[in-house]
């Protein structure tokens, strides 16, 4: 077990006398993707901004490398890059002056921000805004210009407050390219967002919160058997044989033309059971066109979760 | 970290001289000393202003009164507005999550507005002193040591009044509030460095008042540093 890098522990957090936060606890590990989801009004910015140090007064334990976020606030923050859920920015800078201030006061060398800061400006497609005032910026514009300054020092630990939020097709993946390359890099990252499949792709492991507590975390997979969801096997036949394979696999039922889903009961082997349905197909004289575990449609389930949590109270 | 304090006030002082509220004090404050100079006489007799001064107020020393106390309002008011409106738009949280002493960002503010509104009056002074000379005034040592001391105390009117900017803007959370606390309770903590040379009050106590004004300034200053650094942003 590597030790945590980032770790929360029972952390409850009241904003007059109403518990906001109650016992949350977590871990990352060092080069780990934490996905961070749950509705409006969860606690996501209440927990990141602990995280970042700009909350101070709750209970529990806060620590990013073993350093606690409160008394220890020079240490965590010389680890830290932070893209807040609204990032303002002072009204007469350009966003050359302000990501060069922000990178010189996150400590990097001015001979490294001339070369870094045009560099993630082109890459985020900012270049000719360069010497634009901050406060013409487009929403998304200045949402980049957020991400920019959290990835401007090379920071071992990334925690970014929705950080998909209001970024075009092309820089969504653009950004999850990004997190992607930085956690090869040795970048441990915490992200949060409204939307499961968001995060599917690029999260190793995703903590649930909502109302206040982690109802749940673990890996999407792990997630899904929380979710009391079943495995389906989708298939898809070109040619379909006189006996279907299916028989004492599980329960069947059919999709679309020529496609059916099965369901792996509990006990079951997904990886076996495609085995078997294959030498099956094959022969009764059928071709397969496509067969494998269906993608399940996360934010369906998250939705259902969310609700049915709710209403258990 | 020293470099980032300088780095800040550079900023701040990039900020403040460029903004709309110091170009029109860059204009109006030379325009008014030297309006002044013309229309006044050298000295001004009688009235509750010069009473205690023994004989009256000079033009230098009622120019930098006037010019104190207007630049000192908008000193206190421009850099508190400026820090209310900077924490409610959420600026300083990409601040001091980097690892700096958090102080030094007011400070830096307190830093740059005290020095530009300062420059914008002594110029203004100056200039108005310059055409005083020009229409044939002779300068004489009195006269000279008279407008040393109105520059001194008008610096410490604005440093005052900027310190109090700066207390109110870290308390207030709207920047009416920051107003209105300036307005009718800031304002008359300003007046300590006027007391001796403008309202002849202690007139023997000038440089003891100055050096308490300068400790206010100090104190104001290390509340307004140990506020801001507790604060949630
Ligand atoms: N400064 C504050 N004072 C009082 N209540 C607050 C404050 N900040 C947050 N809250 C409350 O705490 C709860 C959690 O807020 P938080 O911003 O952490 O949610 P979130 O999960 O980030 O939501 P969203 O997805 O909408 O960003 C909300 O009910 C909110 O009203
Ligand atoms: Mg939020």
């Amino acid at each position: 077990m590597v030790a945590s890098l980032v770790q929360l522990r029972g952390v409850t957090k009241r904003f007059y006398g109403q518990p906001v936060l109650s016992d949350v606890s977590f871990d990352i590990a060092p080069g780990e993707v934490f996905g961070y989801i749950g509705p409006n009004g969860a606690g996501k910015t209440t927990t990141l901004k602990i995280l970042a140090g700009l909350i101070t007064k709750f209970e529990g334990e806060v620590t990013i490398g073993g350093a606690n976020v409160v008394t220890e606030r020079d240490k965590t923050h010389a680890l830290l890059g932070f893209l807040p859920q609204s990032a303002g920015f002072q009204n007469w800078r350009t966003v050359e002056s302000a990501l060069d201030t922000l990178g010189a006061l996150s400590g990097v060398p001015s001979a490294t921000r001339a070369k870094r800061i045009p560099e993630l400006l082109e890459r985020f497609g900012l270049s000719e805004a360069r010497t634009k005032k901050v406060k013409q910026l487009s929403g998304g514009m200045t949402q980049k210009l957020g991400l920019i300054q959290a990835l401007l020092h090379d920071p071992k630990v990334l925690v970014l407050d929705e950080p998909l939020e209001g970024l075009d097709p092309p820089s969504r993946k653009l950004l999850k390219d990004i997190i992607r390359e930085r956690q090869r890099a040795g970048t441990t990252v915490l992200f949060s967002s409204h939307i499961l499949s968001d995060v599917e792709d690029v999260a190793d492991r995703v903590g649930i919160l909502n109302a206040g507590k982690i109802a749940t975390s673990g890996s999407i997979r792990e997630l899904m058997t929380a979710f009391g969801l079943p495995i389906e096997i989708e298939v898809d036949l070109a040619v379909v044989p006189e006996t279907l394979p299916f028989d004492g696999l599980g329960t069947v039922t059919p999709h679309k033309p020529d496609q059916w889903r099965l369901e792996v009961p509990t006990s079951g082997d997904a990886d076996a059971i495609i085995h078997t349905l294959i030498e099956r197909t094959l022969a009764a004289g059928g071709r397969i066109r496509k067969i494998g575990v269906a993608e399940p449609d996360l934010d369906d389930l998250f939705a259902q979760y969310i609700t049915r949590s709710a209403a258990r109270g | 970290m020293a470099s980032a304090t300088a780095l800040l006030v550079r900023d701040e002082l990039i900020g403040f001289a460029k903004s709309k509220v110091m170009l029109v004090l860059w204009v109006v404050l030379p325009l008014i000393a030297i309006v002044g100079y013309f229309l006044l006489p050298a000295t001004l007799t009688g009235g509750g202003l010069g009473d205690g001064l023994g004989g009256g107020l000079s033009a230098t020393a009622f120019m930098g009164f006037l010019e104190s106390s207007l630049s000192g309002t908008v000193a206190a008011l421009m850099v508190a507005v400026d820090i209310v409106s900077e924490k409610n738009r959420k600026v300083y949280e990409l601040f001091v999550i980097r690892p700096i002493r958090r102080e030094a960002i007011i400070w830096a503010k307190f830093i740059a507005v005290f020095s530009c509104v300062t420059v914008a009056c002594v110029v203004a002074m100056a200039l108005g002193i310059a055409v005083d000379v020009i229409r044939g005034q002779p300068m004489t040592g009195p006269m000279i040591y008279d407008a040393v001391k109105s520059v001194v105390a008008l610096t410490g009117v604005i440093a005052l009044s900027a310190a109090v900017g700066v207390f109110f803007g870290v308390v207030a959370r709207s920047i009416l509030v920051a107003v209105i606390l300036i307005l009718y309770v800031g304002q008359n903590l300003a007046i300590v460095p006027m007391l001796p040379m403008y309202l002849g009050i202690l007139p023997g106590h000038f440089w003891v008042l100055m050096a308490v004004s300068g400790a206010l300034v100090g104190v104001l200053l290390w509340i307004s540093g140990l506020l801001f650094r507790r604060a949630e942003l």
